[in-house]
């Protein structure tokens, strides 16, 4: 990979994130509303006490004055204090940002694992009874919404059989530590987690499946088989690894938007992680808290479709020189 | 594959040996009293010098005693940590004596110089919390056991301080007014029956009973609250028995719980309520070009009463609410339903769509071009009028169906237009409107409710819309005289009668025709405590009450454990991994000798 790619690349990455940093700003600026009347009506406050608020908000100063104010925080790594807590925006998201890293994280890696297995084993022998089966099930789970599936299994396995709690990542009541501590909240992961993978897995399948039918007419697959390669070696070093090149992209696309939650999802299992959290943060409004959630969210897909890009660079030589 | 296998399968089986350990390990745990409480919002803060949400004063109640309490039954002052008090001076000042021996949770002496201080710097650094109770008081610690309380104005809510939390003056001294803001208030220090033990954000908070409460210790140990973000997973929880209370379930949940054996399901009414407000503005006080007027004929009361006779309240409890709430009259400007006044049927608006019809033909409304709206007089525009709908309640365009079908039917348009509230805050504000609906929760005292409708809350300023109460923009002169009448008058039933003269007053200008009194939604399992008291009594819920006086009066039924059975789960957890654990084992033989042979095929794929 030469420099100069990489290079364009990163650069092309920076410049979004400069774009999406402005623009985070003016976004939640178009709509006139004022916090404070919306946040405090009914409180009983005095004419003092509601100014005194529009200045601990910052929305004193012009338009322009507030962005100078941004910009300046922002180059300290300070997303401001969030109206609804008063805590810091930072501290807010670091702590919804680890149950959202947990739950979205592993289900992403669950359903990629999974979802590629199945479609290996569905495009290698199109037609057969298990390709019938499997494309079925993808296509159903692919088509399910991830909130209705989510309700479902809570009301089987939480509700009825009782399996798995209900909601919350951990026991209010447990004094667990360590690692019986860790087996505990692995407990509440599982029905949100398998609603995630489950209801994820499909898209996985249904484009390793396609890509592996089409490598499958290449012509260095006829050449491989000519070697007297067996068939599973022909599907393990030379369909494969030609296949999965659009996953890798899915992949690395789909990992950008972990960060940002699974809002449904999270709701019904009352998973405190950032999907909530911007859920709250539209309903008070909480604008500081949204606009570090959009950065934050945009940052993280801008990382991970850069990664994405050279990933694919670095895979498929192709790509460089074109 | 086949090495993968065999260390997935010995992953398994570790967890589920674990799990069955951690499972039994907390089974020996267990002989607290734990009330476990589940709610649909978490806490902001516990700093009750800022925080806003409605769980943050639930905790307050718990864990600050205040120097007089509200009764359960009906808001009356009585004791709290102050044992009596007298008055002097005209009702200006009072003389409260504090309980002796009193304590904080962390054993440093509670006394006057904690109450003094909480007052005078609540006062000074205007606390938002507290500004509307104490911001005309002054408070001296002659010694440990007196305060002395003087009000710069007659103040008919004194001696009741209820509203007044006690903070620590040993813990709040050290924060300077700059960094009180951000206190988030996790110390758990209080003088009430229980205090904060732990607090896991978006997930829950735990209290414990506080053994120095001056009423003694409650018979409840704990307090668990959890917080979920799906109500319907919430009431599941109560009816399998992992809650013993829970607030707001979803209007549909709430009727089947109100059919489930073992729960109570309550509708607590303390006071709020929905209205349709119309456009009264006037033209006082004047205001410049920047706001918008009302359609002409909102100005005219008998048009206004016109639409008020054209509204079945009746049909909107049991059809847009889902037969869930009561349909009102008056205003309610407190809690306390005393100071809401019966209107009489003489001069009630009832349901008539004739005698509405009736009445804008006699004011010269007339649908003089024929095409079923009626105009304004003498040749006039069409009679359409802005609607504005909030897209945060789910009950505005229910509401907003049969309001427009029958205003439709006595000849008068609407245009509907929906906004989020922080957007229709503002186009109330400009006057950007004719109707909207909305709704309001009351303090105790009618007082607040009752400022927001004097003419100065009118917006006429244009440099903020929103720095306005009046959503209404009525000005009544004589509403105000009376506002300031209510305000200082001392003799309670002087007072309330002042208060229903005003909201008779109200009612009658047909600028605010409030539609239903909503009630909080609850529901609590009988089968493990009693003693549920419902603030106010009879109608008033059972928990987020203005005072939270059921906790300390809980009894267990029997020596019963937690709510939340982490055993079964855990147990049963265990039980199906290693399920799981022995059908992999199974399974695994054929799947290898299926791998080998796989691997030996050359036939093509297809």
């Amino acid at each position: 990979m030469s420099l100069r790619f990489v290079s364009g690349k990163l650069l092309g990455a920076l410049g979004t994130f400069a774009f999406v940093i402005v623009f985070n700003f003016f976004l939640f600026r178009v709509v006139e509303g004022n916090p404070v009347g919306t946040l405090f009506r009914g409180r009983n406050l005095t004419e003092a006490q509601r100014a005194e608020l529009r200045h601990q908000f910052g929305l004193d100063g012009s338009k322009l004055d507030q962005f100078w104010h941004y910009l300046v925080q922002l180059a300290h790594f300070n997303l401001g204090r969030s109206y609804e807590t008063n805590a810091t925006v930072i501290s807010e998201i670091g702590h919804a940002a680890w149950p959202t890293v947990v739950l979205v994280g592993v289900s992403t890696l669950l359903s990629t694992l999974i979802g590629v297995w199945m479609g290996i084993v569905a495009g290698w022998r199109r037609g057969s009874w298990r390709d019938h089966g499997l494309t079925s099930f993808t296509m159903a789970t692919y088509a399910m919404p991830d909130f209705w599936l989510g309700m479902l299994l809570l009301i089987a396995f939480a509700v009825l059989l009782g399996w798995f709690p209900i909601g919350g990542i951990s026991d209010p009541a447990s004094t667990a530590t360590g690692f019986s501590k860790l087996l505990e909240e692995a407990h509440y992961l599982v029905l949100p987690c398998a609603t995630l993978t489950v209801a994820y897995l499909g898209e996985y399948s249904i484009v390793m499946r396609s890509s592996l039918v089409d490598v499958k007419q290449e012509d260095y697959l006829v050449l491989a088989r000519a070697k007297g390669l067996r068939d599973a070696l022909v599907r393990r070093r030379h369909a494969v690894p030609n296949a999965l090149l659009p996953v890798v992209t899915l992949i690395a696309i789909n990992f950008g938007f972990v960060l940002s939650g699974a809002i449904a999802v999270e709701s019904i299992y009352s998973w405190p992680g950032l999907g909530l959290a911007t859920y709250h943060a539209i309903r008070a409004p909480d604008l500081p808290m949204l606009q570090g959630l959009f950065l934050v969210f945009s940052a993280s897909v801008i990382f991970f479709n850069l990664l994405a890009d050279l990933a694919y660079a670095y895979l498929d030589p192709r790509v460089r020189t074109a | 594959m086949n090495r993968t296998r065999t260390i997935a399968l010995a992953a398994v089986s570790c967890v589920a040996g674990l799990t069955l350990l951690a499972g039994s390990g907390l089974a020996a745990k267990k002989a607290t009293v734990t009330l476990t409480v589940g709610l649909t919002q978490d806490i902001d803060t516990l700093n009750p010098a800022v925080g806003q949400l409605v769980p943050d004063y639930e905790v307050w109640n718990l864990q600050y005693a205040t120097l007089t309490r509200k009764s359960a039954k009906d808001f009356s002052t009585i004791p709290g940590l102050a044992q009596s008090w007298r008055s002097s001076n005209h009702g200006l000042t009072w003389t409260y004596t504090l309980r002796p021996h009193l304590k904080w949770s962390d054993g440093v002496p509670l006394t006057s110089a904690d109450v003094a201080y909480t007052i005078n710097r609540a006062r000074k650094e205007q606390w938002l919390n507290y500004t509307a109770f104490i911001g005309n008081l002054t408070a001296k610690a002659p010694n440990p056991r007196t305060v002395v309380i003087t009000s710069s104005v007659p103040d008919p809510r004194l001696p009741g301080l209820g509203d007044t939390y006690i903070v620590p003056m040993h813990i709040y001294d050290k924060i300077s007014k700059a960094n009180l803001t951000k206190y988030a208030a996790q110390d758990g220090v209080g003088s009430g029956p229980f205090t904060l033990e732990t607090y896991v954000k978006g997930q829950y908070w735990k209290m414990k009973a506080n053994p120095g409460y001056w009423q003694g210790k409650p018979a409840v140990d704990e307090i668990v609250f959890r917080v979920f973000t799906n109500s319907d997973a919430m009431v599941f929880s109560l009816q399998k028995g992992e809650l013993d209370v829970i607030d707001n379930p979803s209007p549909a949940s709430f009727k089947d719980l109100q059919k489930t054996k073992g729960i109570v399901a309550v509708q607590g009414q303390q006071g709020s309520f929905d209205e349709l407000a119309l456009n009264g503005y006037n033209g006082k006080p004047p205001r410049s070009k920047k706001f918008s007027s009302p359609n002409p004929a909102l100005a005219d009361l008998r048009f206004r009463q016109a639409i008020a006779m054209a509204i079945d309240k009746q049909a909107l409890v049991s059809r847009a609410y889902g037969g869930i709430g009561v349909a009102a009259d008056a205003l309610s400007p407190s809690a306390d339903p005393e100071w809401t006044p019966k209107i009489p049927a003489s001069l009630r608006y009832d349901f008539d769509l004739d005698k509405a019809k009736k009445l804008l033909d006699s004011a010269g409304y007339k649908d003089t071009d024929g095409d079923g709206i009626r105009n304004l007089p003498n040749g006039g525009k069409d009679i359409v009028l802005r609607y504005l709908i909030r897209s945060e309640s789910i009950y505005a365009k229910p509401i907003s169906d049969f309001v427009t079908a029958w205003l439709k039917d006595i000849g008068i348009g609407t245009k509907l237009s929906v906004y989020s509230d922080s957007q229709l805050t503002v186009e109330i504000g400009k006057g950007a409107y004719d109707m909207f609906t909305w709704g309001w929760t009351p303090f105790v005292d009618p007082d607040p409710q009752l400022s927001y409708f004097q003419c100065d809350e009118v917006a006429h300023d244009a440099s903020d819309f929103t720095n306005y109460y009046n959503d209404a923009s009525y000005c009544d002169p004589t509403y105000d005289k009376l506002y300031a009448q209510q305000r200082v008058e001392l003799n309670h039933a002087k007072r309330v009668a002042i208060v229903h003269q005003m909201l008779t007053r109200f009612y009658r200008s047909a600028v605010y025709d409030v539609l239903e009194y909503t009630p909080e939604l609850q529901a609590y399992r009988t089968d493990r405590f009693t003693g549920w008291l419902q603030q106010p009594a009879k109608i008033g819920p059972v928990i987020l009450t203005n005072t939270s006086p059921t906790y300390f009066n809980l009894k267990p039924i029997k020596t019963s454990t937690s709510g939340f059975s982490a055993v079964s789960v855990g147990g049963i957890g265990g039980v199906l991994l290693l399920v799981a654990a022995l059908g992999l084992l199974g399974a695994s033989r054929p799947v290898q000798a299926r791998a080998a042979r796989e691997e030996r095929s050359t036939k093509p794929g297809r």
